[in-house]
């Protein structure tokens, strides 16, 4: 058996439509706010506005094999190759919905982009608002490095309450601190059950592989601060410790435990950790998926959700990023890791060969890196990659056994 | 016991034969062609009917290199990285770094205190500096691969050449035939944008002493030549170096036959 299914999978691909169709049809006075992955959502969320998140849309749409034309689509308007896959395939559905799956995304009232992830997503979202003729809301968090400063939280919860102020000012739509209370915890405790969730992949077997995390992640991101991604993290869970209790392992032999960085390779992504299966290898643990696990403190819920949202992994220096590492490693017994440099995603590829030095060097534990791109297929070269598996797979198998040879030869 | 190293490259498909009690008996190389496992299997036959030996006589047999898949008639097929690893450990035990420069791909090998990978770096999704870019320029430049070496080491001031692209790297050799520049200065121009590539995928693994240059192009003592002095290294060479990934398949062969 290639790849054990989760139950809750059907589950999940319907809350999913249910997002998508509800963004387009279910609310139609709802304004609907177009959110990159590291914003602030609970504010919107107590607000009323229906986010949607173009990067979730574009994994999707890389999923589903339809990237590729999408960003071709882009590229043929003028925009680079160089530029990254998510906005070229967002980009590209903009120009051409009808190539575009679900006929692309509903036209957004307002976008909100928050730059912890990286600074291409201004200049896209800076394109996409004035391509609808919307207003973009931009909220700067500074890069940290070291420990988060006292000025940095102010800086950003100032940005907050200037954000709320406006958002009441240009939309008929009122802030009420109970209410965000509410949705502050909602999804701390969603947050919580995603931790616990990928911590049960600390059990041998793991019962989660990468792919897994990889699809199971989609509510975290879209439905934070929802009552509807607490309930299907419960579910999800409930199924997960089934597995941890009956010993049942995400492959169908684990031998080594690898750790996944950076963002999926989304066209590929079952037949590309299948390679691995075949070494009797699984991911029990990632970086990407675990971006979304900081809890926000509710004394304050607008200087909680500046204190969570600056500090993220892609709004870190590298020594942080490579301690988490070392960290996740040591929890999950992890044998070797698997470093994906995205070509689409500079923040995140930039600086990894020195993540894997450092961590290598401290825990002993050999790291792979292999190029490829989370949506542009063209980037990804099978032979190559395969080869690159084989030896990495082989390194570890031999530092089991170390040959020599004969030496009298 | 013997056993079989069979290294199916890009370029050329290499065989080495080894007896576990008298190392190396025999070795054959052909170009790969469009038929490189064909390649591969007369070359086996070759070696076998010199040492007056049958089939029957290897134990074990490991393929390796691009084409180590399409090769049923081996046991088992093992990454050139691994091969690389135990070949060059072989030859020279106190190696701690391999380069490989083959027909297609570069590699930088960081090898552990007992021989096996800690660490490995491939080329990109580009031929420059590899074998392939060579014979390009050689073709070219309207002289033999073989010539390379002597010509580079006449030089007297090499034109710089931009790394990035085999194709892009072949219009600027015109460019600089048609300006009038030597084929000693453009040829050597080539040796230092090839050592200037590798050594930068190398320095991701780290260049620890003692550093074994392997493949093909370690032929190329102009390049050789160029790659110490960029590195500031003494760089070792085997005898010969487009063997050594066999070898390193023949010496697991004969590990895992036992």
């Amino acid at each position: 058996m290639a790849h054990r299914r989760l139950q809750a999978t059907r589950q999940l691909n319907r809350l999913m439509t249910k997002h998508y169709l509800a963004a387009r049809h279910f609310h139609p006075m709802r304004p609907i706010a177009y959110v990159s992955s590291g914003a602030p959502v609970e504010i919107l969320r107590t607000m009323g506005f229906l986010p949607v998140y173009p990067e979730n849309y574009t994994a999707l749409c890389g999923a589903r094999k339809a990237s590729l034309s999408l960003c071709q689509t882009a590229e043929a308007q003028g925009y680079s190759p160089d530029l990254c896959s998510y906005a070229r395939t967002h980009l590209g559905a903009i120009a051409d919905p009808s190539a575009a799956p679900m006929g692309g995304l509903p036209r957004p009232d307002l976008i909100l982009c928050c730059n912890n992830i990286c600074g291409t997503i201004l200049k896209w979202f800076q394109t996409v608002s004035r391509l609808y003729d919307v207003p973009l809301f931009v909220l700067d968090t500074p890069y940290v490095k070291g420990k988060l400063k006292e000025e940095t939280i102010n800086y950003v919860n100032t940005q907050l309450e200037k954000l709320i102020q406006a958002l009441e000012k240009n939309f008929p739509r009122r802030y009420r601190e109970a209410r965000l209370r509410k949705v502050v915890a909602l999804s701390n405790e969603a947050t919580a059950l995603w931790r616990d969730i990928r911590y049960l992949c600390t059990a041998r077997p793991s019962p989660l592989n990468a792919p897994d995390l990889f699809v199971n992640m989609a509510p975290m991101v879209v439905l934070r601060g929802t009552a509807a991604a607490v309930r299907y993290y419960r579910a999800l869970k409930t199924e997960v410790e089934e597995r941890v209790a009956r010993g049942i392992g995400a492959v169908p032999v684990e031998r080594y435990r690898l750790l996944w960085d950076n963002i999926a390779i989304w066209y590929e992504l079952f037949r590309f950790h299948r390679y691995f299966e075949r070494y009797d290898a699984c991911f029990v643990v990632d970086t990407y998926t675990g971006a979304w696990s900081g809890l926000v403190e509710c004394d304050d819920p607008i200087r909680g959700l500046a204190c969570t949202y600056t500090p993220i992994l892609l709004n870190i220096g590298f020594a942080q990023r490579a301690e988490r590492m070392i960290d996740l490693i040591e929890a999950f017994q992890v044998d070797g890791f698997v470093m994906h440099a995205n070509r689409s995603c500079k923040p995140y590829s930039l600086g990894q060969y020195a993540i894997q030095r450092l961590v290598s060097e401290r825990t002993g534990v050999p790291g792979l890196i292999v190029e490829a791109d989370m949506c542009d297929p063209r980037a990804y070269s099978e032979s190559q990659l395969k080869t690159r598996i084989q030896a990495f797979m082989e390194t570890l198998s031999m530092r089991d056994s170390p040959y020599v040879g004969p030496r009298h030869l | 016991m013997y056993c079989h190293g069979v290294d199916i490259g890009a370029s050329a498909v290499k065989v080495i034969l080894i007896s576990t009690a008298r190392g190396v008996v025999d070795q054959a190389t052909a170009s790969s062609g469009y038929g490189a496992r064909d390649t591969a299997r007369r070359l086996v036959a070759e070696t076998l009917s010199r040492q007056k030996l049958s089939p029957a006589d290897v134990r074990y047999t490991i393929a390796t290199g691009y084409g180590r898949v399409s090769f049923a008639e081996a046991n088992a097929e093992v990454s050139e990285i691994s091969c690389l690893a135990q070949g060059a450990r072989h030859l020279c035990p106190d190696a701690h770094t391999v380069i490989d420069i083959g027909g297609q791909d570069s590699k930088a090998i960081r090898l552990l205190p007992n021989g096996t990978v800690a660490n490995f770096a491939l080329n990109d999704k580009c031929a420059a500096g590899t074998g392939r870019f060579l014979e390009v320029m050689a073709h070219i430049l309207g002289v033999d691969l073989e010539a390379l070496s002597h010509l580079s080491q006449q030089a007297t001031s090499p034109v710089t050449i931009s790394s990035t692209c085999t194709v892009f790297a072949e219009s600027e050799v015109i460019s600089h035939i048609s300006a009038g520049e030597s084929r000693e200065d453009i040829i050597a121009g080539l040796h230092r944008a090839i050592v200037d590539r590798v050594l930068g995928m190398a320095a991701r693994v780290g260049l620890a002493p003692l550093v074994v240059l392997t493949g093909g192009v370690a032929n190329d003592d102009g390049l050789v030549q160029a790659l110490s002095s960029r590195a500031g290294l003494d760089i070792s060479v085997p005898e010969s170096p487009e063997y050594v990934c066999a070898l390193g398949a023949a010496l697991i062969a004969a590990a895992r036959s036992q």
